[in-house]
């Protein structure tokens, strides 16, 4: 079987697929890709079912040598790469020959980057899924010298591509007032809602604390709630009013009181927010929400659609000269790809 | 503390509260009280009986209920109507219990290594050991949530005596089947953690087995009682969970 043997690997990277449901009434939280969307974007480009599994980055990739022949794709935040040391693009399909280096290195435009092998990575799966989660000790931990199989072994195939996509580096997030709002005054939420937000360095897959520029949050009589279900997105107001918005590897239940909820459709554009960048938060209605979800859905169903045949790399054309070269048809677009 | 089902705005009537654009809550009350969380089991096994197209999953907790459900497929306002419908058909806090509730009794070996804060739990609460252990096992707790971590489960209420606060530090680490006690409560985790409550006692019982079919074998409105034992049946104890249900 194919893979891809882990030459060195930043922290904190981990196997995600789309995560854990149905688990949260025993304390298991979702889990999963902190950017969905991503996530797809490397199913499209192989092929791949949309439970299979990819490795996610956390800012920093690592070195990976192919084992036996296979094909590859990266998505999410790009990091700088290369393939035996010459530049490789983010967002397409790459077939690998066996011993094939792939070098993967800091993250320039967001955080999460994926790394993705036809039939996803044959890690274990625990409660349904593989997706890694550290602190429950759930799914495996990548590390160097490991090797990691893909799951379905392919012929070479002809690259695709991706544009990419225009979430990274938001200015704005949407969210909801949520189930204990009402412990916030009518001014700390308007204060709320008017705030441009910081991201800290205070982040991981738990989540996200983030400084609003309005000064702490506080709320009024909710030191004696007790705990309930926290939904993903959650902005939880710790006791010193600072907002933190709770992500995948969240705990399943919690007593702080929660001002809002990012809505779905964003939580991926949230998650590649790097240290230092800020935002704005746009409250919208549940059926603006619902309606943002519906068109979040629909784009992750039509990458299919959006993917782009790429010109074959000449390293692939190990019989260059068995190509009929003027023969071959053409399309008459060429000059418009890459 | 002042009694919640006397003391409203704190109790019922219950309250449905958008929760994101993926759930609603059905809130029963602001605090943790028997009656409360009561009210979420026995709302929580109806609704599950009729569980309609799109509901990904509920999510009870100590004093509400997460529907957790795909707003594309089931409308916000179909939903609504239905939770609404149900609440309206009776008093959930004088609602009977579940069926499907299980009857635990679970060895325990309280103190020393397998209860290191026995002796301070003794002296918050003015007892003997002897009389704390025996008032922790003349208690029927009921599993009110799971939570925080994987399996692990918060019983309530133990007697008002039991009011006693977290420790002001953090343990780094007790063993799944740790007995954990505060406020109240015993709390029991399934796998290791960290944790600021105090430990009396230890149970073979595992509530999480990653690899079984069942993997979580406590759930919210299940009865349990401690039994305490010696560290010899402890150690002779097989890993079958099923010898300590009572039928």
């Amino acid at each position: 079987m194919s893979g891809l043997e882990i030459l060195s690997i930043g922290p904190l990277a981990t196997i995600q697929d789309r995560g854990r449901t149905g688990w949260l009434r025993y304390g298991v939280t979702g889990g999963g890709a902190m950017d969905i969307y991503a996530l797809a974007e490397g199913q499209a480009l192989l092929g791949n079912g949309p439970d299979d599994a990819a490795l996610e980055f956390a800012g920093f990739g690592g070195r990976f040598r192919a084992k036996g022949a296979l094909t590859v794709a990266l998505s999410g935040a790009d990091m700088q790469t290369t393939l035996n040391g010459a530049p490789l693009d983010w967002r397409r399909s790459q077939n690998l020959q066996d011993g094939d280096v792939l070098t993967i290195g800091a993250a320039r435009d967001g955080v999460y980057g994926y790394l993705h092998v036809t039939g996803g990575f044959q890690t274990e799966t625990l409660l349904g899924a593989r997706s890694t989660h550290l602190r429950a000790g759930f799914g495996h931990v990548p590390k160097a010298g490991d090797i990691l199989h893909a799951g379905r072994k392919t012929d070479a195939m002809a690259p695709v591509g991706l544009t990419r996509p225009d979430y990274f580096a938001s200015g704005t997030l949407r969210a909801m007032w949520g189930p204990q709002s009402h412990y916030f005054s009518a001014a700390t939420r308007a204060a709320f809602a008017a705030a441009r937000f910081k991201v800290t360095n205070m982040r991981d897959r738990m989540g996200m604390q983030v400084t609003p520029d309005c000064g702490p949050v506080l709320a009024e009589g909710a030191r004696t709630i007790a705990s309930d279900a926290i939904s993903l997105g959650d902005i939880q107001i710790t006791g010193d009013g600072t907002p933190a918005i709770l992500l995948a590897d969240r705990g399943s239940s919690g007593g702080y009181p929660r001002i809002g909820v990012v809505i779905s459709a964003d939580i991926g554009t949230l998650a590649q927010l790097p240290e230092g960048a800020e935002f704005d938060i746009d409250f919208v209605t549940r059926e603006q929400a619902v309606a943002a979800l519906a068109q979040f859905r629909a784009g992750l169903k039509g990458l299919k659609s959006q993917l782009k045949p790429l010109l074959r790399d000449p390293r692939d054309m190990a019989d260059l000269l068995a190509y009929n070269l003027i023969g071959g048809v053409l399309r008459g677009d060429e000059h418009d790809e890459n | 503390m002042t009694d919640p089902l006397t003391h409203p705005p704190v109790f019922g009537p219950p309250v449905l509260r958008v929760a994101g654009d993926m759930g609603l809550l059905v809130e029963f009350g602001a605090v943790y009280h028997p009656s409360i969380n009561a009210a979420v089991l026995a709302f929580d096994a109806a609704f599950a009986a009729h569980l309609p197209r799109g509901v990904i999953e509920t999510v009870p907790s100590f004093r509400s209920l997460l529907v957790r459900f795909d707003p594309v497929e089931l409308a916000f306002e179909r939903l609504e109507a239905q939770l609404n419908g149900l609440l309206g058909a009776r008093d959930w806090y004088r609602a009977p219990p579940p069926e499907a509730r299980k009857n635990w009794v679970l060895p325990a070996v309280y103190g020393g290594d397998f209860g290191p804060d026995l002796a301070e739990v003794a002296d918050l609460m003015g007892l003997r050991e002897d009389q704390v252990i025996d008032s922790h096992t003349a208690s029927g707790m009921t599993v009110a949530m799971l939570g925080f971590a994987p399996g692990l489960a918060y019983l309530g209420q133990l007697p008002e005596i039991w009011d006693i606060p977290r420790r002001t530090t953090i343990n780094p680490k007790v063993p799944a089947g740790a007995v954990l006690v505060a406020v109240r409560q015993t709390v029991l985790p399934a796998t290791a953690i960290p944790t600021g409550w105090r430990q009396i006692a230890q149970t073979p019982f595992i509530g999480f087995q990653p690899k079984s079919a069942v993997p979580f074998l406590l759930s919210p409105g299940d009865q349990v009682r401690f039994r305490p034992v010696t560290a010899a049946e402890f150690s002779a104890t097989g890993p079958d969970p099923a010898q300590w249900i009572q039928t």
